[in-house]
């Protein structure tokens, strides 16, 4: 098995997140032990938001770890143990919603592939940015 | 006849229609539109008020961020509205080629309209100073009374005002004071006697720079708009609205923070680094606060609050200029009057035929401007309903019965706001409404 960030990378969908990783200044936390739990949004996800949306982030470290971490919590939670509460804590501090069940939808994002389980903890893949609020 | 039922079901809605008292506006956002009907004249009324808007605000945020960062707590600020030319000339962050986001197109200096009012006023050429006890200038009133709005309502989302109150803010400040004071033994043992006084003031001051950021952004925007409308761009209100959606999520990142500048040191009171965004410490609890809730006007009506006249909580409050009824607003001295002299200066040539030709013309211009105001803020409001349901909710061409109800409840949640009386959103759907 891989970290998370390697496991990502390896997969070639998520190079938008891991550059704005590598920008927040987030690379090193996640490559520690963790446990974490991350919802990485796929290339398109990105892509799919407003002209500029992630240029101001990137150019904003803080702002930008503070989204990112919205997308990661505590702990290595499988799909199985995530649909049993109706919200998780993120690291960022805002509870991220359990909207869905099956289909797996976590806040307005659709978990495309679940239980991804590396080194480090498990990643679900989404295909949309979620944001707190 | 099979294929036809296919293609009735493909065309039918897939969820039933909004009972909703404004079932009609929730269709209206559910296709894409705004609160605001689309109408040509909707549409050049919201565009010529955006650019009279813009102008004033241009000093209005780079004189906010001047009080913020430079004027700080200077006992008497006899002169802050006196901006530095350092400030007047301080390049536009979203503006100008010196921009890391350029995608309005804008110069990063003040407007000329703004040097040429701020030169000649209405009274024409004479020294600044007259023309501040003429009060023969930008109304920055309306701008303070608008980050105090911030202030005082605060609990408006975003983690700004939690911030304000942490042992990190309380230690920024206690520095920046000191520092500030320094070789003032008067002001210093103010301080030592009433702590608490000097720390809400610097609070004050950090909403001043939060209004300035936010503010920074808003002018360029504004402008862009009545550039594009004057180039024939804008097929309609629908298409004016996305341009604001757009911008909202263009800048959502922005950092939000308060420095100050005492001597040669910078101080920072809210830094950077604490990743407050321009989306939700800034623009989200500017829209609660001055659209929705602000606070009654002195001196327009009396208000019995044992009689429940006020309401008792802070979130029921609507005295924005969403609820407003404009014709007594536009009594002297209050803030919304005070921004509609300031548009008036720079309202663009296409609006005010449309002012000369209804009502009293030239007469009630200002009421007529206050209403056109009105109508723009709703679409401004439309744009920051429709963005929160893209953050938060689903795309309007969800195929998704159960996503769509979500954005349904949200909307309806949202029109819920506009059921008490005051309300304008019923007003605003016809023309003769001015």
């Amino acid at each position: 098995m891989a970290s998370i960030l390697k496991t990502a990378a390896s997969v070639g969908v998520f190079n938008t997140l891991l550059a704005a990783v590598d920008a927040a200044g987030l690379r090193e936390a996640l490559e520690g032990p963790g446990p974490f739990t991350v919802f990485a949004p796929v290339d398109d996800a990105f892509a799919a938001l407003p002209p500029g949306t992630v240029q101001t982030l990137v150019d904003n470290p803080p702002q930008l770890a503070r989204i990112l971490k919205y997308h990661v919590l505590s702990g290595a939670h499988s799909r199985e143990q995530l649909v049993a509460a109706d919200n998780w804590d993120s690291l960022e501090g805002a509870p991220i919603p359990i909207r869905s069940k099956d289909p797996f939808e976590v806040k307005n994002a659709t978990v495309v592939t679940a239980d991804v389980v590396c080194d480090n903890g498990v990643v679900h893949v989404i295909d949309r940015v979620i944001l707190p609020g | 006849m099979t294929a036809t039922v296919a293609s009735e079901r493909i065309k039918a809605p897939l969820i039933p229609p909004s009972t909703h008292r404004y079932a009609d506006v929730i269709h209206r956002l559910e296709a894409g539109g705004s609160m605001l009907p689309d109408t040509p004249e909707n549409l050049k009324q919201i565009i010529g008020i955006y650019k009279a808007y813009a102008v004033p605000m241009d000093f209005y945020w780079r004189d906010l961020l001047y009080i913020a960062e430079r004027v700080f707590l200077n006992p008497l600020p006899a002169f802050k509205y006196f901006i530095s030319q350092e400030y007047l000339d301080r390049p536009n962050s979203y503006a100008g080629d010196q921009s890391q986001l350029r995608i309005w197109r804008g110069g990063e200096k003040a407007h000329p309209e703004l040097l040429e009012f701020m030169e000649r006023g209405e009274a024409g050429r004479m020294p600044k100073l007259l023309h501040h006890l003429w009060h023969d200038r930008v109304n920055m009133e309306f701008a303070e009374a608008c980050m105090q709005a911030m202030l005082w309502h605060q609990g408006m989302g975003g983690r700004f005002n939690d911030y304000l109150e942490s042992d990190a803010y309380k230690a920024n400040a206690d520095r920046a004071i000191k520092a500030y004071f320094k070789g003032n033994p008067l002001m210093l043992g103010l301080y030592a006697l009433f702590p608490d006084m000097f720390l809400e003031q610097v609070r004050q001051l950090s909403t001043t720079a939060n209004l300035g950021l936010f503010w920074e952004v808003m002018a360029p925007v504004f402008f862009e708009m009545s550039d594009i409308y004057d180039e024939g761009g804008f097929k309609g209100v629908p298409d004016a609205m996305d341009f604001l959606v757009n911008g909202i999520f263009a800048v959502a990142g922005r950092p939000i923070y308060h420095h100050v500048y005492i001597g040669d040191e910078c101080y920072e009171i809210i830094p950077k680094s604490e990743g407050f965004n321009w989306l939700y410490e800034a623009a989200l609890p500017y829209v609660e606060a001055v659209f929705y809730r602000t606070a009654p006007f002195r001196g327009t009506k009396s208000y019995n609050a044992q009689a429940g006249q006020v309401p008792a909580d802070q979130a029921d409050f609507h005295y924005g200029i969403l609820y407003a009824d404009v014709f007594p607003v536009g009594s002297a001295g209050i803030p919304p009057t005070l921004l509609m002299q300031d548009m008036l200066h720079f309202l663009p040539p296409y609006l005010k035929e449309i002012y000369r030709e209804h009502k009293r013309g030239e007469e009630d211009e200002l009421v007529q401007l206050g209403i056109t105001f009105q109508r723009s803020m709703y679409n401004v409001t439309s744009a920051v309903i429709q963005a929160l349901r893209c953050a938060l909710l689903y795309p309007l061409d969800d195929t998704n019965p159960e996503h769509l109800m979500a954005n349904r409840r949200f909307f309806e949640a949202q029109m819920d706001r506009f059921l008490r009386p005051e309300a304008r959103l019923a007003d605003i759907q016809s023309q003769d409404y001015r």
